[in-house]
């Protein structure tokens, strides 16, 4: 089957309650600390819009929820708006996939785009195993990777 | 179509405590829940052993190439020799904020579908429960976890 598409696929097992996981991954407040700064805008309801901002760049992000399970998936239309090269690749799909295996929780995440060696997939392909390392410590350990919201940060705000 | 496979992941610890972890059985036996047993010198054997101390090798193969702490190369091969070896690499990286960057490529997989099929889910389940060791000094047994649905 010669379908011209790229994907990026990454699996991570987090000791952490499902419903935690659902809730880093879909309320800001989670977000805000391990995602670099970053936060995403939405109600996570089939048809909603939803956003991605970072707090460098403003917007990055937009597109549309196609399918919401709570807390089981989540399918994101999703299309890079800040980078114009990025952007004229057009939307992506990506499928969040949580389920529980005893004290693990497996997360899922597929991101694919119907083109043939996306830019746009080369870049989230370096961005996601970053983030959900910093989820994984965050839900593990309450010390995301670059915390920007560190005491010491907050102190000087 | 390639079926290699990449993996990165981050983890708060020190590019010699992540190289021992890989390198040193009983450390190894903590998360991966089986032996990685070699003297790690280039053209040297290694052999995986299963954790369960009945000696049996899972995999065996040579160091092609050994950096510590930052490279190892070795090929992955059945040990019945049924089908031509793999190779793994593991590159550990210094990140600026007290973070190493661990890639493992597991490559070399055309001659072997069913072990691209097998090593595709089991790195994902192998360097989480690293990470949590590294980072948390807790592991689950990840051979022996189930589905809750499942």
């Amino acid at each position: 089957m010669a379908m011209a598409n790229s994907s990026f696929v990454y699996v991570t097992y987090i000791r952490a309650p499902q419903q935690k996981v659902w809730d880093a991954l879909t309320k800001p407040e989670h977000q805000k600390v391990y995602w670099f700064g970053g936060h995403q805008e939405s109600n996570w309801k089939k048809g909603a819009e939803w956003k991605m901002f970072m707090p460098q760049h403003g917007l990055t992000d937009s597109g549309e929820i196609l399918e919401s399970d709570p807390p089981n998936r989540v399918v994101i239309k999703w299309r890079n708006e800040f980078r114009p090269n990025l952007k004229e690749e057009g939307y992506s799909r990506c499928v969040m996939e949580l389920s529980t295996e005893d004290e693990l929780t497996k997360l899922t995440i597929s991101h694919t785009i119907e083109k043939e060696n996306a830019q746009f997939i080369q870049a989230v392909s370096g961005g996601w195993p970053r983030i959900l390392s910093s989820l994984q410590s965050y839900l593990e350990t309450g010390r995301a990777h670059g915390d920007t919201r560190s005491p010491a940060a907050q102190a000087h705000k | 179509m390639s079926n290699d496979f990449v993996y990165v992941t981050y983890i708060y610890s020190t590019p010699q405590k992540v190289w021992d972890a890989i390198t040193k059985p009983e450390f190894a036996k903590r998360y991966w829940f089986h032996y990685n047993v070699s003297d790690w010198k280039k053209g040297s054997r290694w052999e995986h052993q299963h954790g369960d101390d009945s000696g049996k090798i899972m995999i065996d193969g040579t160091v092609l190439e050994a950096d510590p702490p930052r490279k190892l190369m070795i090929t992955w091969t059945r040990p019945d020799k049924s089908k031509e070896p793999s190779r793994v690499t593991f590159d550990i990286a210094d990140d600026d904020s007290g973070l190493v960057r661990l890639t493992v490529t597991h490559d070399q997989l055309e001659h072997d579908p069913a072990m691209a099929a097998s090593v595709s889910g089991g790195w994902p389940k192998v360097l989480s429960n690293l990470k949590s060791l590294l980072e948390t000094g807790k592991t689950e047994n990840i051979w022996l976890t189930k589905n809750k649905e499942g």
